[in-house]
């Protein structure tokens, strides 16, 4: 009899667990909430330190599904899960020998830090906004002119109590470099700078990037923490900050004001655990059996994790997450 | 007749020592005060003031209506003790009068009557043993409750009774005397001579039946012996205890009544508030530090207790939000808030003329307006706000002079909560002479804590001070700016310095029913919650005022309504945290919807 | 051997040494509001500070160093400090700022 895996979330992490799955002769399905699948990725433009265009990776997932054959199910919300598969939100049951929790994570609603001014002042966006617009190949401020100054906030919805989201994003950081550099190779007479409280490059490659920023782009790194935006009479955005560095006051105009917003855990990640008896850290995200000889197991038996689900991770971790996830769970089918 | 025994001494000593004592603490206390309360109570005697104040010590002193309104039970526990202890005095004095005629009988005569009608075979008269009875009868009531109280609190419909300090346990050991002791000795009487209303008499009729005549005989007199004693140690303990409040109260009525209130500086008037209180622990439940926290030892009972006893310490004074819940709901009418800040400012004001110089390059200030508009510190942090603020004036055509928009100074408010009064006094001198410069007429505001430090604190001839509220509530009301009225639910939050701090609640609630639907939470209006993140508390920290928060978030949540509305930049801050309906300004809702 | 005197050592080092400073009264403060601790120094708080953005005051800056020992001058600067309390609403560490502002002042000062 043919072993079914019941995969909820059709990102990059559902995407590869499945593909890896099919390699080992196993068969699964697919529940995306959305239309499509690709999750967040689909409106990303490129990726760190690469620069590698997001359809680079995501096309050829995609692809591989459609050619293995693997079942999608598109607008198919989960509201609950057991070891034995999902229950949508339809009441429709979908059975399975194993459980894929693959549901990624949500982007901070920068609304919520109401002194920077987004949704209420135009040329505030968010990371997401500015990968969207790069896309679309829109960028540009809301009157179309192109910007001469433009300001990068890091740690927007990570890193911070007062909206209770004390875990740090890491991905944010380098995003932030990144997208420094894409703004400044498109519009190279702005002025670029990045207000950050910690610079964490983690990843291979990601440290050559930062300084290639600095040095070749003249990037201006400050440490400090903006805390309020307000408009100028001629509809700039002032921006106030300390110069920790300098031990002094900094208030400036730009002309653009971005957002580096973090990832948070999704909000149903809570009735999720409540219905198969999974653990939450205090951050909300799903917390893995352990960090190391288990970090893709649940705890919950049959119920498996990857991704974003269970931590903020880049896209390359959550791929090899991803195999490593198949590879366990192919174990606990052969076992069982 | 004499009307003296030897029992009586211990009675007649206690009651000489409180009376002397009683004078000289209120006569110290009076002297001390400032000469302007001193000259305000003179002005006062003449006036109907006086017989205003002789009816509250009736209703107050006596009758504790305004605990009855709050809690029966324990209304009528307070109520049973001194109405019905005054009214055993009362129809004491009458009962000898009846029985003697008017004749000069001393203090201890009335008081001890039934032991000297029985031993020296004077008149009585039934209808007063029957009275007498029945007047003992509820003060031992109300003495079981007062029992009660102490062993399970919950059964006067409180979660907590007040702790003890040693002056009260020898008053309140003797008080549960005083009377159980009266009615025995009284009894004994009864069984001995015959006499007593229904109760002493039919309590001796027992006695008599059931317990030999020599015994009685010969705990007739040591019983006489204890009540007295018990009243005696009673009246010596009283100055030193919480019963001190049962005389406090009067003149307190009295200075309330002229006008005389706690002021920004400890003064000796102030201890006829500290010694007014009852500690009867009203004030602890209202307090959202002990119900949501569990912080018992901070309440108004305590603080003052501490502050009467000289043992106040910082992080009592210190650790209160200043809410008014308890003030609002203080049977004796305490200024509560007002002495907590004069006991910051005596721990903690130094003033220093240098600390503020830098307020002369502050001034960047330009341009005039009818109207200037203060967003106040916080309110620079919900920048919502201030855009809608910008739409609404725009709409109403108003010409606005913008006070703090490149940056102000802080109204003064924090520091003086924080006791540093002199300091305070400097900022609001300061800001006063910006606003009087610009010719405005009327000030708005956003910020509740700014408000009522302007119309407090500020010296503003002919300068209006509005709270953003009531200034569009006058632009609808006054057809200045339309709004659409839809089918959306609201629940709006009172933030207590606009409700319990300036009486603002009407003028908000008008303005969401001109849009929508107003549903009210359970706690509303003078009873409305603390957000937690009240300046006066620099105590508790970020996570207590989160839980705070929630529990105020909970209440608004379960309104059902699709959009909670508040009219404070901290209130909007801390419940946007914790509710899960979106947390909306007075002014952002208008401004949607002009 | 006697340390060699290069005749350069007129005014005060202007290096914080933690091996002279005493610190104990820093670990009272720590003691007493430990989540001091907790600053990573983003500046949120200096860059609202209507005292900070008129004067030398700097939040920040005075509490590190009085953590680091460096007490002088401490008091008479956090007493610049107008206690409105922005800085408590912009911490993203949620320190007690208005709270850590009265401690300095009463464990360095007079009252």
């Amino acid at each position: 009899m043919k072993r079914r895996v019941v995969i909820i979330g059709g990102g990059v992490a559902g995407m590869q667990t499945a593909l890896r799955l099919h390699a080992a002769g196993i068969g699964s399905v697919i529940l995306e909430k959305d239309s499509a699948t690709g999750g967040k990725l689909r409106d990303w433009h490129k990726l760190f330190p690469t620069f590698t265009p997001a359809s680079e990776v995501l096309d050829p997932l995609r692809r591989a599904v459609g050619a293995a054959g693997i079942e999608v199910r598109t607008g198919a919300e989960v509201v609950g899960l057991d070891g034995r598969g999902a229950v949508l939100a339809d009441g429709t049951r979908i059975d399975g020998d194993a459980v894929v929790v693959a549901t990624g994570f949500t982007l901070f609603d920068a609304r919520i830090k109401e002194e920077y001014g987004y949704g209420i002042y135009d040329n505030v966006l968010t990371s997401a906004d500015v990968e969207r617009m790069l896309n679309e190949g829109t960028l540009s401020m809301k009157n179309g002119d192109r910007p001469r100054r433009i300001a990068f906030l890091h740690c927007v919805g990570s890193r911070d109590e007062k909206v209770c989201q004390r875990h740090c994003s890491r991905v944010c950081c380098v995003t932030g470099v990144k997208q420094a550099m894409e703004l400044k190779e498109r519009f190279p007479e702005a002025d670029v700078f990045n207000f950050y409280m910690d610079i964490r490059m983690f990843g291979s490659g990601y440290e050559e990037m930062y300084r290639e920023a600095q040095v070749r782009h003249n990037v201006h790194f400050v440490r400090g923490r903006i805390s309020e935006a307000a408009p100028t009479i001629d509809g700039r955005i002032q921006i106030k900050a300390e110069d920790t560095l300098t031990g002094r006051p900094l208030r400036m105009s730009v002309d653009m004001l971005i957002l580096l917003v973090g990832m948070r855990a999704n909000d149903d990640n809570r009735r999720l655990a409540d219905s198969a008896s999974l653990t939450l850290a205090p951050s909300g995200f799903v917390q893995p059996a352990d960090p190391f000889l288990h970090s893709v197991e649940s705890g919950a038996e049959g119920i498996f994790c990857v991704g974003t689900v269970t931590a903020p991770k880049n896209v390359g971790e959550t791929l090899a997450e991803a195999a490593a996830a198949a590879d366990a769970v192919a174990d606990y089918l052969k076992n069982r | 007749m004499s009307f003296f025994a030897p029992f009586c001494l211990p009675f007649m000593a206690g009651a000489v020592v409180m009376f002397a004592l009683l004078l000289v603490k209120w006569s110290t206390w009076f002297c001390g005060m400032p000469r302007a309360d001193k000259m305000a109570v003179l002005r006062g005697l003449p006036t109907r003031k006086t017989l205003a104040a002789v009816w509250e010590v009736v209703s107050e002193s006596l009758l504790h209506r305004r605990i009855f309104r709050i809690n029966p039970v324990l209304g009528y526990m307070h109520a049973s003790l001194a109405f019905g202890w005054f009214l055993l005095i009362a129809v004491g004095w009458v009962e000898t009068v009846a029985c003697l005629g008017l004749r000069y009988v001393p203090l201890q005569g009335h008081v001890f009557y039934k032991y000297f009608a029985a031993t020296e075979s004077l008149p009585h008269l039934a209808v007063f043993d029957q009275a007498m009875d029945f007047l003992l009868l509820v003060v031992l009531s109300g003495v079981a409750l007062a029992w009660g109280k102490r062993f399970c609190s919950r059964m006067m419909g409180m979660r907590r009774t007040t702790k003890h300090v040693p002056g009260d346990r020898v008053a309140l050991s003797a008080l549960w005397f005083v009377f159980p002791t009266r009615l025995v000795a009284e009894s004994i009487t009864a069984a001995l001579y015959g006499g007593g209303g229904f109760l002493t008499g039919g309590l001796g009729g027992v006695m008599e039946e059931y317990l030999s005549p020599l015994l009685l005989a010969r705990l007739f007199e040591p019983v006489w012996w204890v009540y007295s004693l018990s009243l005696g140690v009673f009246f010596a303990a009283l100055p030193f205890s919480r019963y001190m409040h049962i005389f406090t109260e009067v003149p307190l009525i009295f200075l309330r009544r002229y006008g005389v209130r706690a002021g920004d500086k400890e003064s000796s008037g102030d201890r006829f508030r500290t010694d007014a209180c009852s500690r009867c622990g009203i004030c602890i439940d209202p307090c959202q530090l002990q119900s949501v926290l569990g912080i018992d030892d901070v309440q108004s009972v305590y603080f003052l207790r501490d502050r009467r006893y000289k043992m106040l310490e910082m992080k009592v004074a210190n650790n209160c939000l200043m809410c008014g819940r308890c003030e609002a709901k203080c049977p004796v009418g305490i200024d509560l808030n007002t002495l907590r800040r004069n006991s910051r400012d005596t721990m903690r004001n130094i003033p220093d003329e240098r600390r503020y110089d830098y307020f002369a390059g502050v001034d960047r200030s330009s341009g005039e307006g009818r109207v200037g508009y203060f967003a106040g510190c916080m309110t620079m942090l919900t920048p919502r706000t201030l855009t809608a603020m910008e739409r609404i004036f725009a709409a109403a055509g108003e010409q606005v002079w913008w006070a703090d928009r490149s940056g102000g100074v802080c109204c003064g408010r924090p520091l003086k909560l924080s006791g540093e009064t002199d300091s305070a006094r400097r900022m609001m001198d300061y800001n006063a002479g910006l606003f009087r410069k610009h010719g405005i007429a009327t000030i708005v505001t956003s910020c509740p804590i700014c408000l009522r430090t302007f119309r407090e604190e500020y010296d503003l001839p002919g300068i209006e001070v509005i709270h953003h509220s009531e200034y569009i509530m006058r632009l609808i009301r006054s057809g200045r700016i339309k709004v659409g009225r839809g089918e959306e639910k609201f629940t709006y939050h009172d933030p207590c310095e606009l409700g319990r701090g300036a009486g603002i609640y009407d003028e908000p609630r008008e303005v969401i029913e001109s849009l929508g639907v107003l549903v009210e939470p359970h706690s509303t209006r003078e009873n409305s919650l603390c957000c937690g993140s009240s300046l006066a508390n620099t105590v508790i920290s970020d996570a207590q005022q989160l839980r705070i928060a929630e529990g105020l978030a909970a209440e608004l949540d379960a309104t059902g309504a699709s959009t909670v509305v508040t009219a404070c930049p901290l209130c909007k801050k801390a419940v946007s945290c914790a509710a899960s309906a979106p947390v909306k300004d007075l002014s952002e809702v208008v401004a949607e919807r002009l | 051997m006697a340390a060699i005197n290069w005749g350069y050592g007129i005014s005060k080092p202007r290096a914080i040494d933690i091996d002279r400073n005493n610190l104990r009264r820093s670990d009272e403060i720590l003691h007493e509001m430990p989540e001091l601790q907790s600053c990573i120094g983003c500046g949120s708080c200096t860059a609202v500070c209507t005292a900070g953005n008129l004067t030398e005051f700097n939040f920040r800056k005075v509490h590190t160093l009085v953590r680091r020992g460096e007490y002088e001058g401490a008091y008479e600067l956090m007493n610049r400090c107008m206690l409105c309390g922005k800085c408590r609403l912009v911490c993203p560490r949620g320190i007690n700022t208005r709270g850590v502002v009265m401690l300095i002042k009463r464990k360095l000062g007079d009252f």
